[in-house]
């Protein structure tokens, strides 16, 4: 195995849980601001 | 007399293959309607490449002015982006939230590419300006692609704009295959459509961008110009600059950025064998994305009572709202009582946001 196919696996074993993450982190502060903010009040 | 007959003399082989290749754009995008305000100007842009010594091109050419000043300082992709932002509608995500995990499993063949570009001889920044076609977007492709593989801008361009064209093409199959019948049948409720107030909509694209920001600073340039867009669309107080967005800056920079995209197609970068590799893993990155999609949607299904149709797992690409419509256009095929486009276009919209993210995340990791 090269040392880019490494690089390679190295990243997408970082970069998959890494977006999750932020993702995960969007979805909370997303329904968070939905619950603060809801459309009955305006 | 010579300087009339330097253009026949000089022309080759190469030259005429490419026209044909510029031919075969313009032809996809008049007659076929695939991607046409993209694949028509670069179609065109590749003919004005092509010809000997033309004037298009070169120190002083036009082209390779703008590619300087629009395309390598990443300012038309940016401009796209705002334009972008401008005519989404991030309600169905912000009432959903759970639909950006579907859009980040849909992701999966960015990865997934990159690693198997690695496998063919590519260096790291070019496999993931390769994998980058599978965010399914057009302009995140094109601003990796400027970062990490100037040289392949054109190729990655083509193949980004042809596949998302080709979605309706691509992705029934890879769905079928990953799916039975029972699951595609699978009936999801319609949830009434709850309203979603104006201070979320307006808090949300400032929000992303802060939590984006401080995450990977790298990402700034694009998920702020998106939510940039997105702001003052919703804020309802900058009308003007909202319609401009959506119409006067998205078809000015669209028009300059096709045609200056098509200037980077010469001959001899390429009629190349690896713009044929690139090509084909282009086409290798959305078939993973969409069973990245399916194949998540599978998994939460072990896990929930109320089962969800797994096809709407694939609308995580990007190509929006093309791939909403494939999925439920099939929903409808299997069975034509069963009407699921509000949750996949629902997801669709999530892809437009994970597909930046995962740019984002590609720019920050890959030195």
């Amino acid at each position: 195995m090269t040392d880019t196919v490494q690089q390679a696996l190295s990243l997408m074993a970082i970069a998959l849980p890494a977006m999750f993450a932020v993702i995960l982190l969007f979805m909370g502060a997303t329904a968070l601001l939905h619950k603060t903010f809801p459309a009955k009040e305006e | 007399m010579d300087e009339l007959l330097v253009g026949i003399v000089n022309l080759s082989w190469k030259h005429v293959a490419m026209w044909v290749v510029a031919g075969i754009l313009i032809y996809l995008a008049i007659r076929h309607d695939y991607e046409p305000l993209l694949l028509l100007p670069i179609g065109f842009g590749a003919i004005l490449t092509n010809i000997p010594f033309s004037s298009a091109v070169g120190h002083e050419g036009f082209l390779t002015r703008l590619l300087e000043f629009g395309i390598y300082s990443e300012l038309f992709p940016v401009l796209i982006f705002i334009a972008i932002g401008a005519m989404c509608d991030f309600s169905p995500l912000i009432r959903r939230p759970i639909a950006m995990l579907f859009g980040a499993a849909a992701q999966f063949g960015i990865f997934a590419t990159i690693v198997i570009a690695a496998m063919l001889g590519f260096n790291l920044k070019q496999a993931a300006a390769i994998g980058i076609i599978g965010a399914a977007d057009g302009p995140t492709t094109i601003y990796v692609a400027t970062r990490f593989a100037q040289d392949m801008l054109g190729p990655l361009s083509v193949a980004a704009y042809s596949y998302m064209a080709l979605v309706p093409i691509i992705q029934p199959p890879v769905i079928k295959l990953l799916t039975s019948k029972e699951e595609r049948l699978i009936r999801m409720e319609y949830e009434e459509q709850e309203p979603v107030s104006k201070t979320a909509l307006v808090l949300f694209p400032i929000m992303i961008t802060l939590i984006a920001g401080i995450i990977a600073p790298i990402s700034v340039a694009l998920i702020g110009s998106l939510m940039f867009g997105n702001l003052i669309k919703v804020s309802g107080v900058v009308e003007r600059l909202s319609n401009s967005a959506q119409n006067e800056l998205a078809n000015l920079v669209t028009l300059l950025l096709g045609i200056t995209i098509g200037s980077t197609m010469s001959a001899e970068k390429f009629l190349i064998v690896e713009v044929g590799i690139v090509l084909g893993l282009g086409l290798v990155a959305f078939i993973f994305d969409t069973a990245g999609g399916v194949l998540f949607a599978k998994a939460v299904n072990l896990v929930v009572k109320k089962k969800i149709n797994p096809m709407i797992g694939a609308c995580g690409i990007s190509a929006f709202p093309m791939s909403g419509r494939v999925v439920a256009k099939m929903a409808l095929a299997e069975d034509p009582t069963n009407f699921i486009i509000m949750h996949a276009i629902g997801v669709n919209v999530a892809g437009q946001i994970c597909s930046v993210v995962a740019g984002g995340v590609v720019l920050a990791l890959v030195k």
